[in-house]
């Protein structure tokens, strides 16, 4: 459904996208992470067509975006930094998106009044942080897009907000195969809503996978082996760390291969466990050299 | 109905799958009954649609549950379900009984203790 490939774009001497590639498939829950600074906030600007790529092409639904408002037409958008016209209320702004976008549901529009219960007629700029969140997703939802890119969603939101705003959206999903690309720092909420997943990294992708495939294909063993035991050179580790005589190894491979492979080993004791998405994110991380540096202050 | 654990380190669509299992096998979950739709599932739990829609393809490629197309996935009958329980609870037998070896317990004493549990019924 969005297709980028090979992105440049700088700003005067500084590189933010350095040939970033990003699939999304259609009816895809994509999840965007990377270090501050990565790029994200850049390549999703440059997928609402907010930006000119410098070179690559960016297609969404196999259409150029940039100058293109069909496409954008279909496109629902929330960045990081919003912005209200002066003195706008809800109503005012729900308006305004009605004349532009063909597809709004008004019927949808009074049906989220009941979800969000915020005042219409109050200025969206004496809205909380949290409230305006609420707000973007209230008219976003409204217009019933194909394309949903999110820019850091939830932050400002209540956890009970979290849950009601992930509830709708996946609920489009299920039920209008809606594809939506969100980045996020919340590896740990990202897992429950995502099932592809890219990480960015100066730029760059350093990684994008279907969910399940990633989880499926790293695991954490925790064993204590005979002394002496020697580890085959051939196991893909990722990351050692010894307690005492307790080994904890991440493994690239499949579970059962390489439960096969440490049971060979004869360990005194071990244990395999899959690993969570932040796990996943902090060793990939790791090999890119941007780890958290333990000092001392 | 379905718990996910967040510290779980389990894939969710193990956890659904097993959170449905679990309610087959204690019966909360009747023999024919239907299970949520996956939209209702995912806007309940706040879980993707695809990762609901695996767990429930694999759950009947496994024999737990069937699907009838338009209409849903249902729990299978009682005649299939009493099999998949003893699969279960084995499976979580032959658990306990390698871990009881693991901490030394020999297979004379385990055996001793099924015969006296038997006996004491």
């Amino acid at each position: 459904m969005i297709r980028a490939e090979n992105v440049v774009k700088t700003f005067d001497d500084f590189t933010a996208l350095d040939g970033l590639n990003i699939h999304v498939p259609e009816g895809a829950v994509y999840g965007l992470v990377g270090p501050n600074g990565a790029g994200k906030s850049t390549i999703i600007r440059n997928i609402t067509g907010i930006y000119r790529p410098d070179s690559g092409s960016i297609l969404v639904d196999g259409r150029s975006v940039y100058e293109n408002p069909a496409v954008k037409a279909e496109i629902g958008y929330i960045p990081d930094d919003q912005y209200f016209f002066v003195q706008a209320g809800i109503r005012d702004m729900m308006r305004w998106y009605r004349s532009i976008y063909p597809s709004f549901d008004m019927d949808r529009y009074k049906k989220l009044g009941e979800v969000f219960r915020l005042d219409e007629k109050r200025p969206m700029r004496k809205l909380s942080k949290g409230m305006q969140k609420q707000a973007a997703f209230w008219l976003a939802l409204c217009l019933r897009p194909k394309v949903l890119i999110l820019d850091e969603p939830v932050d400002g939101l209540d956890p009970v907000m979290r849950r009601q705003v992930w509830s709708l959206v996946l609920g489009d999903v299920a039920e209008n195969g809606t594809t939506v690309l969100v980045s996020s720092h919340n590896l740990r909420e990202l897992e429950d809503v995502c099932d592809h997943v890219g990480i960015i990294h100066k730029g760059k992708t350093v990684l994008e996978r279907s969910l399940s495939e990633l989880q499926e294909n790293v695991v954490k063993v925790q064993a204590v082996f005979p002394d002496g035991t020697e580890l085959p050179e051939d196991l893909r580790i990722l990351h050692k760390s010894v307690s005492g005589r307790l080994e904890t190894l991440i493994i690239r491979g499949g579970l059962e291969e390489i439960r096969t492979r440490i049971e060979a080993l004869e360990p005194v004791f071990y244990d395999l466990l899959p690993l969570t998405l932040e796990e996943i994110y902090i060793y990939e991380m790791g090999g890119e050299e941007y780890a958290a540096k333990d000092i001392l202050l | 109905m379905i718990k996910l654990d967040y510290r779980d380190a389990r894939p969710i669509y193990v956890q659904i799958k097993e959170g449905i299992k679990a309610l087959l096998v204690s019966g909360a979950l009747a023999p024919g009954e239907r299970l949520p739709s996956v939209r209702e599932l995912a806007t309940q739990l706040t879980i993707n649609p695809n990762t609901i829609a695996r767990a429930y393809r694999e759950l009947t490629n496994e024999g737990f549950l069937y699907s009838v197309p338009g209409r849903g996935s249902f729990a299978v009958p009682e005649e299939d379900t009493a099999k998949l329980k003893k699969q279960e609870l084995f499976r979580s037998f032959d658990k306990a009984a390698k871990d009881l070896t693991d901490v030394g317990v020999g297979t004379d004493e385990l055996i001793d203790r099924l015969r006296t549990k038997e006996g004491s019924k």
